[in-house]
């Protein structure tokens, strides 16, 4: 029997009543919430969940998922889906096996069929904005440290299954960051150098997602505005760190553990991440996927500007944000880049697409892309990025 | 002769088996074909072994949650483990465990028990039996 308390209708669940897709999800929270303390389940405002794209999970979740939509699972609350394989809009360009397209197509009819709201991206906070102080149990790390840190709602690093258990029963164990003390600072952190731009933030999380273990970070010295450089810091901390949450302070409290980040720091984290020898022939923004602001950006630094033959130059977002930035997109596309929706270059076979090398503003695709990709990255800021993809 | 090993219960259940010890930590995914059930993970002391059938030990999970789903797709297969021995579970173990119905117990020290013995698992009392002698 659980150690945690349930209510009536939990135990009747637990129980099997409503059928054994929603008794192994509750199963699955309630084990959780024994194993990390929890008291009870709380509920949640809307859950994303990790574990899509073919390349990344292969055969094995199909099973699961299959049985699961089989015996009736439905999302209980508004959920999401984290980026897979392909953009169906770009399949030649892409060049997708006939057999790996269907099974990519089959995973998103199944988690499509569960209720799940099948926009394919790792930034759902850009469809639809949780509110402040709400439980939603989120599974793609970077969209959880910016829920936690910038939106001030409350998730877990959860992972696949147990988000989507945490989807089909609409609540999460209050374990971890859901409970206040679990989400106070206890280490400051010092900034010396004023960050450039978000590739600098980027290499600042790699640098740190190293050092500081579980503890929860407070920095001083970053900037209170400035949402995409802060987006890349929370990417970069828990790619290479357990981080889910950070905060900002202006008068900070000394007496907390203290660290110094010094110029040198960072400097030699894109450094150690910038692996590639040989100039790219993939330019690649859009890891976490583009904000509305980011995607003009892009357009007006390459407005009238013609990418390079032989390079490929892709912005990748999600079908929302792609939808509300046509002339924007029209800019990118009319000088030969694209502009993708659905999936990233780190989720997809940019190996066997012929790239040997890519030039990101993202620290957290250049941590990944020689071991998930075998791909070399060379880490440079927005501009320069566009600048290289250019012929002039 | 017997030897009782008082661990904490994870998931219940309880089953009977051959050991298959590890001192390394082990990711499903990627780690185990989920085709056959052997253990290809690089560097692992356990790599070419079949889970199949066994009592798996090893100190805890580690990589990808999909991990979860891979131990699911092994025992629908027929080529999962019977019940799981860990140091510390962790979650992607556990939930793997959990939709998979594979008994778990934790907080037991390996070095008691080595690849080839017969022990019992139960995942309701937390007690792994080793015996020479069992039947």
């Amino acid at each position: 029997m659980p150690d945690m308390h349930l209510t009536q209708e939990e135990e009747k669940i637990y129980d099997g009543e409503l059928g054994w897709a929603y008794q192994i999800s509750m199963r699955i929270l309630v084990k959780l919430g024994d194993l990390f303390g929890a008291d009870r389940l709380i509920p949640i405002e809307s859950a994303h969940i990790s574990g899509v794209s073919y390349k990344t999970i292969g055969d094995a979740p199909i099973d699961f998922l299959e049985a699961i939509a089989d015996s009736g699972g439905r999302t209980k609350v508004s959920s999401t889906v984290n980026p897979s394989g392909f953009d169906l809009g770009y399949l030649e360009e892409m060049k997708i096996p006939q057999g790996v397209r269907e099974k990519q197509q089959r995973i998103i009819d199944l988690y499509e069929r569960m209720g799940v709201n099948p926009v394919l991206t790792c930034t759902p906070y850009y469809l639809e904005r949780p509110r402040r102080g709400s439980h939603l149990a989120w599974a793609e790390s970077s969209a959880v440290v910016y829920a936690n840190s910038i939106l001030g709602s409350w998730t877990n690093r959860e992972g696949g299954p147990s988000a989507l258990a945490a989807a089909l029963i609409g609540k999460t164990p209050n374990y971890g960051v859901h409970q206040p003390e679990n989400r106070k600072a206890d280490i400051l952190v010092k900034v010396e150098p004023k960050m450039e731009n978000e590739m600098e933030f980027g290499a600042l999380g790699i640098y740190l997602g190293k050092i500081l273990g579980d503890k929860v970070p407070v920095f001083d010295g970053l900037p209170s505005r400035g949402e995409t450089g802060l987006k890349q810091l929370g990417a970069a901390l828990a790619s290479s760190g357990m981080t889910s949450i950070f905060h900002r302070c202006e008068r900070c409290d000394e007496r907390l553990e203290k660290i110094t980040v010094e110029r040198n720091d960072v400097e030699k984290m894109i450094d150690d991440l910038s692996t590639a020898s040989e100039p790219p022939n993939m330019v690649f923004i859009g890891c976490p996927h583009c904000s509305l602001s980011e995607v003009r950006a892009i357009a007006e630094i390459i407005k009238g500007r013609r990418v390079r033959d032989g390079v490929r130059l892709w912005v990748c977002t999600s079908r929302h944000v792609r939808a509300k930035a046509g002339n924007y997109v029209d800019i990118i596309e009319a000088a030969g880049g694209h502009v993708l929706c659905d999936t990233c270059a780190v989720v997809t076979w940019i190996r066997e697409m012929g790239v040997e090398a890519m030039m990101t503003n993202s620290a957290k695709t250049a941590y990944y892309a020689p071991t998930l990709s075998r791909v070399n990255a060379i880490l440079a800021p927005l501009r320069e990025c566009i600048n290289t993809a250019c012929r002039s | 002769m017997e030897t009782h090993l008082r661990g904490r219960p994870i998931v219940s259940g309880r089953v009977r088996g051959v050991a298959l010890v590890s001192r390394k930590p082990l990711s499903f995914l990627g780690g185990i074909d989920p085709e056959t059930g052997t253990i290809m993970e690089r560097d692992h002391d356990l790599k070419g072994q079949t889970v199949k059938g066994r009592i798996l030990c090893f100190p805890h999970g580690h990589g990808s949650t999909v991990g979860s789903y891979v131990l699911y797709s092994l025992v629908k297969r027929g080529v999962g483990p019977k019940a799981i021995v860990n140091v510390t579970a962790d979650p992607v173990v556990v939930v793997g465990a959990v939709i998979a119905g594979v008994p778990v117990v934790d907080k037991i020290d390996l070095e008691q028990i080595r690849s080839g013995d017969v022990v019992e698992v139960d995942g309701n009392s937390g007690i792994v039996k080793r015996c020479q002698t069992c039947t």
